[in-house]
């Protein structure tokens, strides 16, 4: 598919989402409003080409930004680093470490891949444009983009994916014996912990190429977001999430407003309201990072701050409807043998039935333990799948109404694609 | 490493247990005596006694294959060892220079003021606990130290008499202390350590997952403290610390076949696992101090030879220290299958200590075996005696910066970090 022809599919305005003042706070609110835009835009897509799926919306947008925008890229295989990883990595082949499916995930090219965490950057970047005053060569003429952008994209990336390898390791400090080798495991998470710090030393060292302070910091907060995401609420002895025990609507605490994004994440009032805490752990886990990301693309372009906030404020949303989207998953094929204990549909169903809780109580140990077919059972007939497609239905209308401050051009009109296509499938 | 083989160099260290420091360091006074260079023992801080005799040429030009810079050092040292008169020290003057105690005021509240810089940056309590662990005021202190020493010896050198310690340098100092701490607590995972400072280490308190990502907190929170300094090289230089440390960590993965590569390959690893931090700190502080390029880099090969020297007598300390001492058990390294300094030396004179170096002393009693080899080889005094190389190579490299207390406390330093016990 051609650009032009993507633009012509997409010449009705996919972006007219019903504006928002979106403020950060907002992020935290109830999902009051209904959106209606998004219904229209997938009847526009879908009478041009029946199927924009994910993959080909990923694809044509990679073509908008140069190359794929993967860190896995030649340079990164051929480093000593890499190298030795993966020669132990042979050595575990065959034991049950978790660090060999995190890095399987790393390689196929599904949908919850991180890889298009930095086409995100990179399209964002091109669609907000640049100032005029930024030197050529500090550009990529042809992909439209600044080298800068582009080395932080690369930083998204690699945070985003030493945080899943650290998370990757194994507890071997729990009480339960850990399916394994103990040898094995411990290999392996000597492993993980180094190729995640060799990651996160890269990037930290990406950063301070681009000798911006302001951005290192936003960043560096970024990446302090995601470890305290690892602490949000109960956990099993694997540090498997567990969602906290519902509270009744009015014994909910004040709800509190993340004013500054590079202090943390204010925690008041979000245990026992399972919304609100959907909503903290997926900005700690991902929001955040997509966002402040976002923001600080717009920064190196030379933006106002009003509109870097912008930028935090669609990567944040677009992150949570991403969530919400892969949370539904779960219930929309057949029944799975177990799903996410922290998903949007499972928090809504539990928070209007709290006697379900003591399902979750069963998974203190291990979320293994866990009876996943009643509660399946409950989610199917209570309201958290309907509740959840209006949640991501807020986000992404959240995310829509950003992009439609960028001026009209092929990266605004491939995100735009993008977000479709996460809409479209559900 | 032919460069300093042991037929070539004859360094007598009279008593291989150097007593010291008690577990105080901070709160003794250290009385250094004036005395005159001569070959007769030298009291220093009043207990310890300690001789040091060096003998003939001490480095051929030979082992050029070990020509890493470490080695070049201590061959431009070797010669300015012979010209000092045998065993002779410094001579600091008759005042009281115990750099600790100079320092008090700036170090004082220096883990108060990281912990609360840790605890502003998380709403997570268990976060809070983990990450604060090790700031528990029990640590020497000594990168941050170092830092506040250097910083005040390169105000005062620039600035004269009248300098103060900049906020942003006691920054630095804060900032060193926690990378060291977050790299600490990886280790613990990837080592599973059992002891710490005295105490259980974090693995064993806490869920390893939790624990990696605590280590991920501090260095976030460190990366945010670099970037309120506001200074592009300042940062540069400190991110330079973190991917030195993973680089180092990796090197230790592997070993190398051959003797010299092997050396080669332990002092480039040592640099970047333990010296890159304290050379590239100090080298910060002296760029904040607004130094000119030559002290900036005096600034960091001081902290680069005084951090060598630190390591290798941790690496001998291993092999003689007690448990107790230490506050982790010992021979630890040759448990985790490393071979240090000490073993490297031995297996001139023990080659079947070679293949358990290849095997990384994984099979039965091979740790006991290489443990009283290196004890019956000369391998720990020509350990001593390249920390006291690299350490009197920083101590000429702080002579070079103007005369001041923090000057003399730079000096002082080496001879702590040579001397001390734990």
């Amino acid at each position: 598919m051609s650009l032009s022809r993507l633009r012509n599919v997409l010449k009705c305005d996919l972006v007219k989402a019903s504006a928002s003042s979106a403020s950060i706070s907002k992020l935290w609110g109830p999902c009051t409003k209904e959106v209606s835009t998004c219904s229209t835009q997938r009847g526009s897509v879908a009478q041009h080409s029946s199927k924009p799926d994910w993959n080909r919306a990923v694809s044509e947008a990679e073509k908008i930004v140069g190359y794929p925008t993967s860190f896995l890229s030649l340079r990164w295989v051929l480093s000593d680093e890499i190298a030795n990883v993966a020669l132990h990595l042979r050595k575990l082949v065959g034991s049950n470490h978790p660090l060999l499916k995190t890095a399987k995930n790393l390689i196929y090219n599904g949908k919850n891949n991180m890889q298009a965490w930095g086409l995100i950057v990179l399209l964002v970047s091109k669609a907000a444009g640049h100032s005029p005053e930024i030197p050529d060569m500090e550009q990529d003429k042809a992909a439209g983009v600044l080298h800068s952008q582009r080395a932080l994209a690369e930083v998204t990336e690699m945070i985003r994916t030493s945080h899943l390898v650290h998370k990757g390791l194994v507890n071997m400090n729990a009480r339960q014996q850990v399916a394994g080798e103990p040898d094995d495991m411990m290999f392996g998470n000597k492993i993980a912990l180094l190729s995640g710090d060799y990651l996160l030393a890269n990037s930290c060292s990406e950063l301070a190429n681009l000798r911006n302070q302001e951005l290192v910091e936003l960043m560096s907060s970024a990446v302090r977001d995601l470890a305290e995401a690892e602490f949000l609420g109960d956990r099993d002895e694997q540090n498997n999430p567990l969602p906290s025990r519902p509270v009744p609507e009015g014994e909910w605490g004040p709800d509190s407003e993340w004013d500054c994004i590079v202090d943390p994440l204010p925690m008041t009032g979000v245990t026992g309201c399972l919304q609100r805490e959907w909503v903290a752990r997926h900005v700690l886990a991902a929001g955040a990072l997509l966002g402040k990301s976002c923001s600080a693309a717009l920064k190196l372009a030379g933006h106002k701050p009003a509109l870097q906030t912008q930028g935090y404020l669609f990567g944040c949303h677009l992150a949570l409807a991403w969530q919400a989207f892969l949370d539904l998953e779960a219930f929309t094929g057949p029944e799975p043998a177990s799903f996410s204990l922290v998903g949007a549909p499972l928090a809504f169903t539990l928070q209007a039935r709290p006697e379900l809780y003591e399902y979750i109580e069963a998974g203190r140990r291990s979320v293994h333990d866990v009876d996943y077919h009643a509660l399946y059972k409950a989610v199917l007939e209570g309201p958290g799948i309907e509740q959840t497609k209006r949640l991501q239905r807020e986000h992404v209308s959240r995310a829509c109404a950003v992009l439609d401050s960028f001026p009209p051009g092929d990266a605004r009109t491939a995100l735009a694609n993008i977000i479709v296509a996460m809409h479209h499938e559900i | 490493m032919a460069c300093l083989s042991s037929s070539r160099l004859c360094a007598r260290v009279q008593d291989k247990l150097l007593c010291q420091f008690g577990h105080k360091v901070r709160r003794q006074t250290v009385f250094v005596k004036l005395k005159p260079p001569g070959p007769s023992p030298l009291r220093i801080f009043g207990k310890t006694c300690q001789r040091v005799t060096t003998c003939g040429p001490a480095c051929g030009s030979g082992g050029a294959s070990a020509a890493t810079s470490a080695a070049g050092v201590a061959r431009r040292l070797a010669s300015s060892l012979q010209s000092t008169s045998t065993g002779s020290l410094p001579d600091y003057g008759t005042q009281i220079v115990d750099p600790y105690r100079l320092l008090e005021d700036d170090l004082n509240g220096i883990y108060e003021d990281i912990r609360a810089e840790l605890e502003k940056n998380t709403n997570q309590a268990e976060l809070n606990t983990i990450a604060t662990y090790y700031f528990d005021g029990q640590g020497k202190a000594l990168r941050p130290m170092v830092a506040i020493l250097m910083a005040r010896a390169v105000n005062y050198h620039v600035y004269g008499e009248n300098s103060a310690l900049l906020p942003s340098q006691r920054q630095v100092a804060m900032i060193s202390e926690m990378i060291h701490s977050a790299s600490l607590i990886h280790d613990d995972v990837i080592d599973q350590s059992d002891f710490r400072r005295g105490k259980p280490s974090v693995n064993v308190l806490w869920n390893h997952k939790k624990v990696a990502m605590a280590g991920d907190f501090i260095l976030a929170v460190a990366s945010m403290m670099i970037a309120r300094l506001r200074s592009d090289d300042v940062t540069l230089v400190l991110s330079q610390v973190v991917t030195d440390l993973v680089q180092g960590e990796f090197m230790q993965l592997g070993s190398k076949e051959t003797e010299n590569e092997r050396f080669a390959h332990y002092l480039t690893k040592t640099y970047r696992k333990t010296a890159s931090l304290i050379a590239n700190s100090v080298k910060a502080v002296a760029l904040l101090s607004g130094a000119d390029e030559s002290t900036c880099e005096l600034a960091f090969q001081y902290g680069r030879n005084l951090g060598l020297s630190f390591q290798l007598v941790d690496d001998l300390l291993d092999f003689v220290s007690s448990a107790q001492a230490m506050g982790k058990p010992t021979a630890a390294d040759l448990k985790l299958g490393l071979a240090t300094a000490p073993v490297l030396f031995a297996c001139e004179k023990y080659p079947e200590l070679n293949p358990m170096i290849m095997r990384r002393f994984q099979e039965a009693g091979d740790v006991e075996k290489a443990f009283e080899l290196v004890h019956k080889s000369r391998g720990l005094e020509q350990t001593r005696f390249l920390a006291r190389k690299h350490g009197a190579e920083a101590a000429r490299l702080a002579h070079d910066l103007a005369d001041s207390p923090y000057q003399k406390g730079l000096v002082v330093t080496t001879d702590l970090v040579l001397n001390r016990i734990k």
